[in-house]
């Protein structure tokens, strides 16, 4: 199992006590989620389609409150968090959205920059920070590039360093591969796995890709029809 | 390498060009109909003023040497600026309306008829005209204009409360419009502002973002509006004072200081709308998600 950099506390990053979410009038898209993900660790999150994976990612990732239980991020239960005070933990989530969710307007470099920008930083204090970044995933040359001028793993690998560059302590990543040919996936997985192993992240990948979970043996989280089977071990992904 | 970097909402489209069209005509119509209303009440206040300085005196029994008595008379007494019996012509005038434009028949027998301007109560110096006048042995009687001043004043104060309605009117649908326009914009821009909300921007830093973007279009509209409302006024003015026969009862539009403050404040008025109806929209937006 990949879980490279140990934890460095015993709170756990991520947890969901009885968790169920449910959407308007319909039924449960989850029920009664129990998740506890140490610091450091990597994880998959698989299931079908429409088992409720990126309806768990979105809990995590705070852009939904659960129907009932309760979500706890870094030992703080976000249901007691002031607006500014939820705003400040989502800047310690990275997030690399099946659609990118890039802006269009904005150059490659500035899409990279917005989380620092939202924090109110000066371009002068993380410009270098940016490029370096904007390198570390292969797009130097495309830095002045806007999102419609790159190509779809060019603009995934620009989603990934916007969720890096605040060196968030949870990476989140909801389909991350799905619009890239093989190579392309191996290659932003060994992105993650470097992330996991240099900063210490705690990362929470959602996949239906086996070949992928298969090679990267990593923890499996398996949701079926918004339940939440066990935390299954990699070998019987 | 340039750090200039572009704005967080995209430059306006076409929804904001639409906007800003819709803004300035507001804007326009708001402040003429400011100018115009206020232009009305200061004709309308002079116009009052004049008609209730003004008495008029009917002599009867006597011929035009005793009127002119009487008129020195009145002339003598204090608050009394001018008394002069009225002329053939001045009495043709003064009649003409009810007579038409052939003026008035000969062998009708015209009354004597003394204009005093007064300052002051009219209604105690007529009193005293009355007194004075039957103390000579002359038999007058003094009209203040008091009924027909009442019903002026009745009239000017329906106009005022007509004036601050149409502006308060044309301001809170410029306000509904500028709301509507905003939750528009923020509908059409939800990728964006999901996407700064997700990377964790407070709702301050995004409605400041909407609020910044409106208040210079509202600045921007507000100022056009004013410039072709001061255009309009300045073609009125002018042709008010061309004319060779002005009215006393048209609005007296003439870009005075008051006026000028009216244009000035007007863009930042709106502009501050904007901003006020961005603000509320957006926060009211941004609380309804997590």
């Amino acid at each position: 199992m990949t879980q490279a950099g140990a934890p460095l506390a015993t709170e756990p990053a991520v947890e969901l006590n009885g968790v169920s979410l449910r959407y308007d009038t319909a039924d449960d898209v989850l029920t009664d989620i129990d998740i506890r993900l140490k610091p450091g660790t990597f994880n998959f999150l698989t299931g079908p389609s429409g088992a409720g994976k990126s309806s768990l990612l979105k809990l995590l990732y705070l852009a939904h409150a659960p129907t009932s239980g309760e979500v706890r991020l870094f030992g703080q239960r976000t249901a007691d968090m002031s607006r500014n005070q939820l705003s400040a933990l989502r800047r310690r989530i990275g997030v690399v959205f099946q659609d990118f969710r890039l802006l269009d307007h904005l150059t490659a470099f500035e899409n990279v920059a917005l989380p620092l920008r939202v924090s109110g930083e000066k371009p002068e204090d993380y410009r270098d920070e940016v490029v370096d970044l904007v390198r570390w995933v292969g797009l130097g040359e495309r830095i002045h590039a806007f999102p419609p001028a790159l190509s779809g793993g060019e603009q995934q690998r620009l989603a990934i360093a916007r969720a890096l560059i605040n060196k968030p302590d949870i990476l989140i990543a909801d389909e991350p591969t799905g619009n890239v040919d093989p190579d392309m996936a191996r290659r932003i997985f060994r992105l993650f796995i470097e992330l996991n192993r240099r900063l210490n992240t705690t990362v929470i990948i959602a996949t239906h890709d086996m070949h992928i979970i298969r090679e990267f043996k990593a923890p499996v989280l398996k949701l079926q029809d918004g339940l939440l089977y066990a935390d299954t071990a990699y070998e019987q992904a | 390498m340039n750090i200039k970097m572009n704005p967080l909402l995209p430059e306006s489209d076409a929804r904001e060009a639409a906007l800003f069209f819709v803004v300035a005509a507001l804007c326009f119509l708001a402040v003429l109909a400011t100018l115009v209303a206020r232009g009305t009440y200061t004709a309308a206040e002079a116009w009052t003023a004049q008609v209730e300085g003004e008495m008029t005196v009917l002599v009867s029994d006597t011929d035009r040497r005793g009127a002119e008595t009487a008129a020195g008379l009145i002339e003598e007494l204090p608050g009394v600026e001018r008394a002069h019996v009225l002329t053939d012509d001045e009495l043709d005038e003064l009649l003409s309306p009810s007579f038409g434009p052939g003026g008035i028949p000969d062998g009708i027998p015209l009354p004597l008829l003394i204009a005093v301007d007064a300052e002051g109560d009219t209604t105690a110096l007529a009193a005293e005209i009355d007194t004075t006048l039957a103390e000579a042995g002359i038999a007058g009687r003094a009209d203040t204009h008091s009924a027909y001043a009442a019903e002026v004043r009745e009239a000017l104060g329906t106009l005022r409360i007509a004036a601050i309605g149409t502006v308060l009117l044309l301001t809170m649908t410029a306000i509904s419009v500028i709301a509507f326009a905003t939750h528009a914009a923020l509908l059409a821009r939800k990728d964006i502002v999901d996407v700064l909300h997700l990377a964790g921007a407070e709702d301050r830093f995004i409605a400041r973002l909407f609020e910044r973007r409106f208040w210079l279009l509202g600045l921007k509209a507000g100022a056009a509006g004013s410039v072709a409302a001061l255009a309009v006024t300045a073609i009125i003015v002018f042709s008010a004072q061309s004319s060779s026969a002005p009215s006393e009862l048209l609005p007296k539009l003439s870009l005075d200081q008051w006026d000028l403050i009216i244009l000035a404040v007007s863009p930042i008025a709106g502009a501050l709308a904007a901003r006020i109806a961005a603000r509320v929209t957006v926060g009211r937006s941004l609380r309804s998600s997590l």
